[in-house]
């Protein structure tokens, strides 16, 4: 909000715009976002936080600085008027809607005068434009002391005014020159034919006062706030009286607001009969709240003296009563956000200021570990060794993204999206991987190793608005840095899953064409301990010609949450005796797997057998056959009790061989 | 005797003052200590001495030997050193070692370690939860009814009529304290969302929200630990300033402002939890207090490494984030 000093100072003439003011004022919870000058006035631009509609005014400010400084506060002019109890010119009032009501009538006003000169400014410095006399003078009564009030063309309304709900169908033309569909919801103002306004929201078009109104019904109610934010958000309308209302406007201003227009008015314009109706109040005000003065320090960690106390909630007009130990405050219409004790300490607290208390160290606590979000934190680090750089990238992804690989019932969308391309969550992290890649490919960066961890998102039947946590990566480029003594080669496949070895452990990969996203002849879904944790491969044609790209990708993707890492180790006892080292190379059929070589060797358990791996493989058409290769395996061996004499390990040698004929018709390569 | 040999000596560091290359050393090497060199001869010459001299010649000769071997060994290793000018060999460790990429971490992601290790040594523990969320624990738990105008500081994605994309880590608070008992102390990094999209505003950031359930949690403790954390982020003093603020979950609720540059920037949001978020727990708030504060981490980030740009963060430029290798 807007606040003029020159404004505040006739309000509160104790009060020194200087330095002080502006601390106080953010030191009692009122905001300072910024402070600027014009020709004649200070403006001080306040942050007023949901809960104190009653600051939404030059008052409102005064009145709550008031706690601080203690200087009185001076009313503005009024002119006083008598008030006819119950005779509205009014049919019905719905008393949900509007507990308290209240009416202004004026006959032969002429709104042909212009606004005042001081008027128009402080209109302008707060943003509003002034329009006519009536109008300019509501608005700056609102800002003035926070009531809104509306004005009715009265030669315009026919019949009496009335509040209710709207009904399904009925449609309102509002002074935006919009028409709005209402329905049962949607608090209204109608005359005998038709809505003149939605309450607390918005006047109508044909009603709305205009420079040649001669009559007029000036509007100042209490709506309640929860319909007229309802209608408000519906209709996504946000005008200086919904913001009031929807937060809360003190309902005891009614006659103050009015006889202040009334002064206003017939200062700058002339006008003859006027009139002031109120309906009776139906709203229950003014709660009380006990409060064990002990309470203030158990909460706050410091003792607030009780005479100081009493000071302040006096001067936040909260009329205390003391008996023994308890304080019983009232609270004032205006303080909506005033509940319970802890709203009272808040209070105390922030007048007090919140320099007072002095900061203390926290106890040593006795709660328990119940973390679980940090599991595989301490991992990624070996990702950052082995060259990737972690990414992070929007969970959305464009609408229809996805359908390639995905059924779109299993895609969970954005209901209310900020664009298209933010419109639908991501099922796998690869395309924001993709799509950092392309970024970074087109600023001349070509070799790229990523990663990212974050959640991906399905939805299936069995599993609804399914979240599992993943981490994936993306390789392309050379394998090294090019650099002096360093043939660098184009990464493979086998980078990407020596980088995944490296560091999870036990991983298997077998041979798969499932992964749509990934290249049917160059992929592997991965397991651990038998189970499936993740896919990994080359990026599939399709995806390579959608995002043109020309450098060899591969990716792997993988859920965190299935992943095991070790976490004990039982030490083996190692032995003294040397290592006998042998190779063995075989010829076999081209499709049989270089893991289920491995697999079917350390099935057997050889003895004295402690390590294999496969060192090479080789084709040869012309010297072996169509699909045959040769597969050079090494073996070592060693002995826990003894040094292996040559004739024990080729002992152990010709087993393995004649397991490996069986088992794969596999050949001696000569 | 002695004499004699240091003459040997003498003449030897004369030959090799004057040797120029490996190959004119070897040779210097073959006359001394070769088959006919003169150091061998000395050598035979042992068995025609006297027997009771023969002791002591041997040691002097052996000496001797140790004396000229270190000599030639001397000058082979400055040949080897030196280039024909005599000038010292060039080796140029300037050159770049093998294989030096190095990856990096994301500052958000460094930004949320620096935090949690932090909190963790006051006995805060970090814990996840779900990233689609009911109303009930995005809102109604944390004390934002359907109508309460707070609901304008969060503008909510909707992925069904009841289901959201959180607006703040918050929600995790109440999961929490649904299934633990108190004494508790948890922290709560993660992504959040908000229908918001400009310079400052992102629809995607990171918040970490700390929150402490106790006996006798008070005020005066909540700003011990977050002046401390402060200080402790930024590694040095800060002036710092608390001052009243809303948020529907915490009473009295205050934001803390860091002066930086000169001005005062917003970087914390904290208060005593509300009564009516314990109640809606099931926790007796007449029995336990507490606190929670909540924070922006890309606007931590922004303010400790001095990036001005919020989209910077995700756009995963690799020079950006190579910048962030030395981190972990």
């Amino acid at each position: 909000m807007k606040l003029s000093t020159n404004w505040l100072k006739e309000i509160a003439p104790g009060i020194k715009i200087d330095n002080k003011l502006i601390e106080s004022l953010t030191s009692l919870g009122l905001e300072v976002s910024s402070v600027s000058k014009t020709k004649k006035d200070t403006i001080i631009d306040l942050d007023i936080t949901p809960n104190r509609p009653d600051c939404l005014s030059v008052y409102g400010v005064a009145r709550d600085l008031f706690s601080i400084y203690g200087k009185t506060i001076k009313l503005p002019k009024q002119k006083k008027i008598a008030i006819k109890k119950s005779q509205l010119p009014l049919a019905k009032i719905n008393n949900i809607i509007s507990p308290i009501y209240s009416c202004l009538t004026i006959e032969n006003i002429d709104n042909k005068v212009k606004t005042p000169q001081y008027i128009k400014r402080r209109l302008n410095d707060y943003g509003i434009a002034s329009n006519n006399i009536i109008v300019d003078v509501l608005n700056y009564v609102m800002i003035e002391i926070g009531q809104p009030m509306h004005a009715f063309d009265s030669d315009k309304v026919n019949g009496k005014l009335s509040v209710r709900f709207g009904k399904k169908n009925e449609t309102f033309h509002a002074l935006d020159g919009q028409k709005y569909l209402l329905n049962n919801n949607i608090p209204v103002v109608v005359d005998s034919n038709r809505v003149q306004a939605i309450a607390g929201v918005i006047g109508g078009e044909d009603s709305s006062v205009q420079i040649n109104t001669k009559n007029i019904i000036i509007e100042c109610a209490y709506f309640n706030p929860e319909f007229v934010r309802l209608a408000s958000k519906k209709y996504r309308l946000q005008t200086d009286a919904s913001y009031r209302f929807e937060r809360g406007v003190d309902p005891l201003m009614h006659s103050f607001a009015i006889t202040r227009v009334l002064s206003l008015l017939s200062e700058h314009t002339t006008l003859h009969k006027a009139n002031y109706f109120q309906k009776e109040n139906k709203l229950k005000i003014n709660n009380k709240i006990k409060i064990n003065i002990e309470q203030f320090e158990k909460i706050l960690g410091q003792q607030i003296p009780k005479t100081k106390i009493i000071q302040i909630l006096k001067r936040l007009n909260f009329h205390p009563a003391i008996f023994k130990n308890f304080i019983t405050v009232i609270v004032p219409s205006y303080r909506f956000d005033i509940e319970n004790e802890y709203d009272l300490i808040e209070e105390l607290a922030r007048v007090v200021g919140y320099d007072y208390f002095k900061p203390i160290t926290l106890p040593a606590t006795t709660s328990i570990d119940i973390g679980n979000n940090d599991f595989l934190e301490k991992y990624l680090s070996f990702f950052i060794v082995r060259g990737y750089h972690e990414t992070v990238s929007f969970s959305f992804l464009p609408k229809n993204s996805q359908n390639s690989f995905m059924q779109s019932s299993n895609i969970i969308t954005i209901k209310n999206p900020i664009s298209e391309d933010k419109s639908e969550l991501r099922t796998s992290l690869i395309h924001s991987l993709i799509k950092t890649y392309k970024y970074n490919f087109s600023r001349q960066i070509h070799d790229i190793k990523i990663f990212e961890t974050g959640k991906i998102y399905t939805n299936h039947k069995s599993n609804p608005m399914n979240e599992v946590n993943t981490i994936s990566g993306l390789i392309s480029g050379k394998n090294y840095d090019s650099n002096l003594k360093v043939d660098t080669k184009n990464i493979s496949f086998f980078d990407l899953k020596g980088d995944l070895s490296s560091i999870f452990p036990d991983l298997k990969f077998v041979p798969s064409s499932k992964i749509k996203t990934l290249n049917n002849s160059c992929q592997a879904l991965i397991f651990q301990n038998k189970k499936y944790i993740g896919y990994c491969g080359e990026i599939s044609n399709e995806v390579y010609r959608e995002n043109s790209i020309k450098n060899n990708v591969y990716i792997f993707e993988l859920f965190a949450d299935d992943i095991v890492m070790k976490s004990s180790i039982i030490y083996k006892k190692i032995s003294l005796f040397p290592r006998v080292k042998r190779d063995l190379t075989i010829l076999v059929d081209d499709n049989i797997a270089g893991r289920d070589i491995i697999d079917i060797i350390e099935r057997e358990s050889f003895k004295y057998m402690i390590n294999i791996k496969i060192n090479d493989i080789f084709y040869n058409t012309k010297e072996f056959g169509e699909d045959i290769k040769s597969v050079s395996i090494e073996f070592c061996f060693q002995d826990a009790n003894g040094t292996l004499t040559d004739n024990i390990v080729n002992k152990q040698m010709d087993l393995i061989f004649h397991h490996l004929a069986k088992c794969f018709k596999a050949k001696l390569r000569k | 005797m002695q004499k004699k040999y240091s003459l040997l000596i003498s003449t030897l560091k004369d030959n090799l003052a004057e040797c120029d290359s490996l190959n004119k050393l070897a040779l210097i090497k073959s006359q001394y200590l070769g088959k006919q060199g003169k150091l061998t001869l000395e050598f035979g010459g042992i068995k025609d001495s006297k027997l009771s001299e023969r002791k002591e010649l041997g040691q002097v000769l052996n000496n001797i030997k140790i004396q000229i071997n270190s000599l030639i060994d001397k000058k082979s290793e400055s040949l080897a050193n030196t280039n024909k000018k005599g000038q010292l060999n060039f080796f140029d460790v300037t050159l770049p070692g093998r294989n030096i990429s190095s990856g990096s971490r994301h500052p958000i992601s460094i930004t949320i370690n620096t935090i949690t290790k932090i909190l963790n040594n006051y006995g805060f523990t970090s814990v996840s939860g779900p990233e689609i969320e009911d109303e009930f624990y995005n809102f109604e738990a944390l004390n934002i009814p359907a109508s309460h105008p707070a609901r304008d500081m969060h503008d909510t994605f909707y992925v069904t009529d009841n289901k959201l994309l959180r607006t703040h880590t918050s929600s995790v608070q109440i999961h929490t304290m649904l299934t633990n008992k108190p004494p508790l102390r948890i922290m709560t990094p993660g992504k959040v969302y908000r229908r918001d999209s400009d310079p400052t505003h992102s629809p995607m950031f990171h918040q970490i929200e700390g929150l402490c359930i106790d006996k006798d949690i008070n005020f005066c403790q909540l700003k011990g630990l977050l002046i401390n954390f402060i200080e402790q982020f930024f590694s040095k003093k800060m002036e710092i300033r608390f001052r009243p603020s809303y948020f529907p979950f915490t009473e009295p609720s205050a934001e803390i402002d860091i002066k930086f540059n000169n001005k005062w920037l917003e970087v914390l949001g904290c208060g005593i939890v509300h009564p009516n978020v314990l109640k809606n727990v099931k926790i007796n708030h007449k029995q336990y207090t507490g606190f929670a504060f909540g924070l922006g981490i890309e606007r931590l980030a922004m303010l400790k490494y001095g990036i001005t740009d919020l989209r910077i963060f995700y756009d995963n430029d690799i020079s950006f984030l190579s910048q962030f290798s030395v981190l972990k």
